[in-house]
């Protein structure tokens, strides 16, 4: 190769390189996401994971968020803190002292939400919880720290009003739940709502995180004759104990079911056992509401999702998507990337989004949402509650 | 009326653990590996009956045919190729080993079905049957003999054939096994492949019974470890009787003290036996 023809290549090459420069990159937002990608809330971590790269990737599609004069793109860092919550604390600081993230995410659940919100606090980054419903987690006087899932009680006090006003005859109540965190806090929180609505709690019984078989409790349970069967666990824990109520022809006037039937897996699992199970969580994709942000209304949403994933969205891929969408429309109320304005602007908030209308209590948890309780008829979800998007009435009996 | 049927719900359990723990039990008493896939394996046995079922509508009671035999060449494969480079060693090199391969078989399920859980929903379930006040729940009851069927043919094979003969010479004594001129390699390949065997129809007729997925893995794990200690290293039988033993623990004890201590009852009766029978139920002292 001649000298003068290394120079032509060389021209060529670098003529090549201007043209494909982009006119202006955009300046990036670094949001930080801790979750438990493995071990065994690996499923929840996922579910989170895939609520908030679908807000991110639509977000970009679109143009990225704009605050102010500027235009941002987003970028999730996610670390796996393996299911460990005292790890899940020291990468939330990591990500904020070695990853510079402007803001964060909260770890999975209300424990490891509460554990790092002291982190974030301390360095006055704000972070979103997706999925902490405790209030233990928001009455500690922290600024920084704000929470799209209700308090448990906004699910369990429609469900036992609703089964009291209904005529039917129903006064007692068997609760069976698991020996977990939520599981076993909401089925405390419906021990009280049940009370609160005359209905009788005649027995209340613990089953043990990776428990079996269910036929014996069950057995137990059924003594007693209660009218109504309240079962809280993992989406595994009530497709088995479901099997095992038709398998021991127990048939109480009504079945709920907290947190499995929100999941299609559950109807699929159960067949015919799923009808009439009712249960109650966070959003439902049969809500609707005309929301502003990225995705518009619920129904865009849903498309989205499942036009991504090729699966239904569930309350918790809602509610972190919802996190996404939130912190979106404060940093551009707030025109701005720094974090003690964009605190200010969640602090304010008050819109409609697809995940329903959001606005943060004095504690930064959310106080505008009304949880939806539904019931699987014929197969299909419908929503009982609330009135506003109601579709079907709550049926009793039919537990076979 | 109430004992009854808590003594049939400890029967049907206790069955369906026996079943889960008979593969692990000869595996470990043969081969002296204490096989961490195992669970895995039982996994896998679901997941071939549940898509058998799905895409071909082979009934999971068929189907333990087709996962057993798939699962006894992967099990040959893996100990001909793998576990037999480190055999002789002592019991944690093993141990280490097959939970390694667990890490990546399962993982491997993980990626490829999801971790969501899964169920074979039967176009004519049998439902359950109440006889003299007890519900027979048939499925279960079905997935129990089947399961007693195919260990009493495990066992025929063991004490008649002359694979089994070598089988059990090669637990009784390695070296005067291979003097005799018992290929012991294959015999252990054999071995694990039976194991694996066990496990994936077991999977199979469990596919009925509990959810499906990669997660499940551990609780079948632990479920024959119990059993195992419980029974006895290395006997059929006492995988039978600790299975048995297990069941019934849970089922009384949810009634005597509650469901949630179920667990732990079997375990506080895990300790006190390993004190003073440190050989189990009905077995001899396994290797040391």
């Amino acid at each position: 190769m001649t000298h003068s023809t290394k120079s032509w290549l060389l021209a060529l090459a670098g003529a090549t390189m201007l043209l494909a420069t982009p006119a202006l990159a955009n300046e990036t937002i670094r949001i930080g996401a801790p979750l438990p990608l493995t071990g065994p809330l690996s499923p929840e971590g996922l579910k989170q994971q895939r609520g908030y790269d679908l807000w991110a990737e639509t977000v970009n599609a679109a143009g990225g968020v704009t605050a102010g004069d500027t235009t941002y793109d987003v970028e999730i860092v996610y670390v796996d803190y393996e299911s460990q919550t005292p790890r899940a604390v020291q990468t939330a600081e990591r990500l904020i002292t070695a990853d510079d993230v402007n803001f964060l995410f909260a770890p999975f659940g209300s424990g490891a939400a509460k554990a790092a919100s002291s982190v974030a606090e301390r360095y006055q980054i704000p972070m979103v919880a997706a999925t902490a419903s405790s209030v233990e987690v928001y009455d500690q006087g922290y600024q920084y720290l704000f929470g799209t899932f209700t308090p448990n009680n906004t699910l369990t006090d429609p469900l036992a009003r609703i089964v009291a006003d209904s005529g039917e005859d129903i006064s007692t109540v068997a609760i069976y739940a698991r020996n977990d965190l939520f599981p076993l806090a909401i089925a405390k929180e419906m021990e009280k709502s049940a009370g609160d609505n005359g209905i009788e709690v005649i027995s209340f019984d613990e089953y043990a995180i990776g428990t079996m078989d269910h036929a014996s409790a069950m057995t137990l349970l059924m003594r007693s004759k209660p009218d109504w069967i309240f079962a809280t666990g993992y989406i595994n824990d009530l497709i088995l104990i479901r099997r095992q109520m038709a398998d021991l022809g127990i048939e109480p006037k009504a079945l709920t079911m907290l947190a499995g039937p929100a999941y299609k897996e559950f109807i699929e699992a159960t067949g015919d056992h799923s009808n009439n199970v009712s249960s109650a969580a966070w959003w439902h994709p049969a809500v609707a509401y005309d929301g502003e942000g990225v995705f518009g209304p619920t129904s865009d949403f849903v498309t989205a999702f499942e036009a991504k994933y090729d699966a239904t969205p569930d309350y918790a891929e809602a509610s972190a998507a919802a996190a996404g969408v939130v912190l979106q429309l404060a940093i551009e109320d707030a025109g701005t990337i720094e974090p003690s304005a964009v605190r200010d602007a969640l602090a304010a908030m008050d819109v409609m989004t697809f995940y329903g209308p959001v606005h943060f209590g004095e504690n930064g948890q959310i106080d505008s949402l009304e949880p939806p309780v539904f019931q699987i008829q014929d197969g299909a979800t419908k929503t009982i509650y609330p009135e506003e998007i109601k579709q079907a009435d709550m049926r009793f009996g039919g537990i076979e | 009326m109430l004992y009854a049927q808590i003594l049939l719900n400890g029967l049907v359990l206790g069955g369906l653990y026996a079943c889960i723990s008979v593969g692990f039990s000869l595996v470990w008493g043969v081969l002296n590996v204490i096989n961490v896939l195992h669970g895995s394996f039982v996994v896998l046995g679901s997941y071939i009956a549940y898509f058998a079922y799905v895409h071909l509508g082979i009934h999971p009671f068929v189907s333990v045919v087709i996962a057993g035999a798939l699962l006894f060449a992967l099990g040959y494969v893996v100990q001909l190729g793998l576990i037999n480079r480190v055999v002789g060693a002592p019991v944690l090199t093993t141990l280490v080993l097959t939970f390694g391969l667990d890490l990546l078989l399962n993982n491997g399920m993980l990626l490829a079905f999801s971790a969501d859980y899964r169920s074979v929903q039967l176009a004519n379930p049998l439902g359950s049957k109440v006889i003299a006040g007890l519900v027979f729940p048939l499925d279960r009851l079905v997935a129990m003999l089947l399961a007693g069927v195919l260990t009493g043919l495990l066992y025929l094979l063991l004490v008649r054939s002359k694979i089994g003969h070598a089988i059990v010479a090669v637990r009784m004594d390695r070296e005067a096994a291979a003097l005799m001129g018992v290929d012991v390699k294959t015999i252990y390949a054999i071995t694990f492949g039976i194991g694996a065997l066990m496990a994936g129809a077991a999977g199979s007729l469990l596919s009925l019974v509990f959810p499906i997925s990669p997660l499940a893995s551990s609780e079948y794990l632990s479920i024959a470890f119990i059993v195992c200690v419980l029974g006895g290293l290395g006997s059929i039988a006492g995988a039978i009787v600790g299975g048995l033993a297990l069941g019934l623990i849970q089922s009384f004890g949810a009634l005597f003290i509650g469901p949630e201590h179920g667990l732990t009852i079997a375990f506080v009766l895990l300790i006190l036996l390993l004190i003073f029978k440190p050989t189990g139920i009905m077995g001899r002292r396994g290797y040391e």
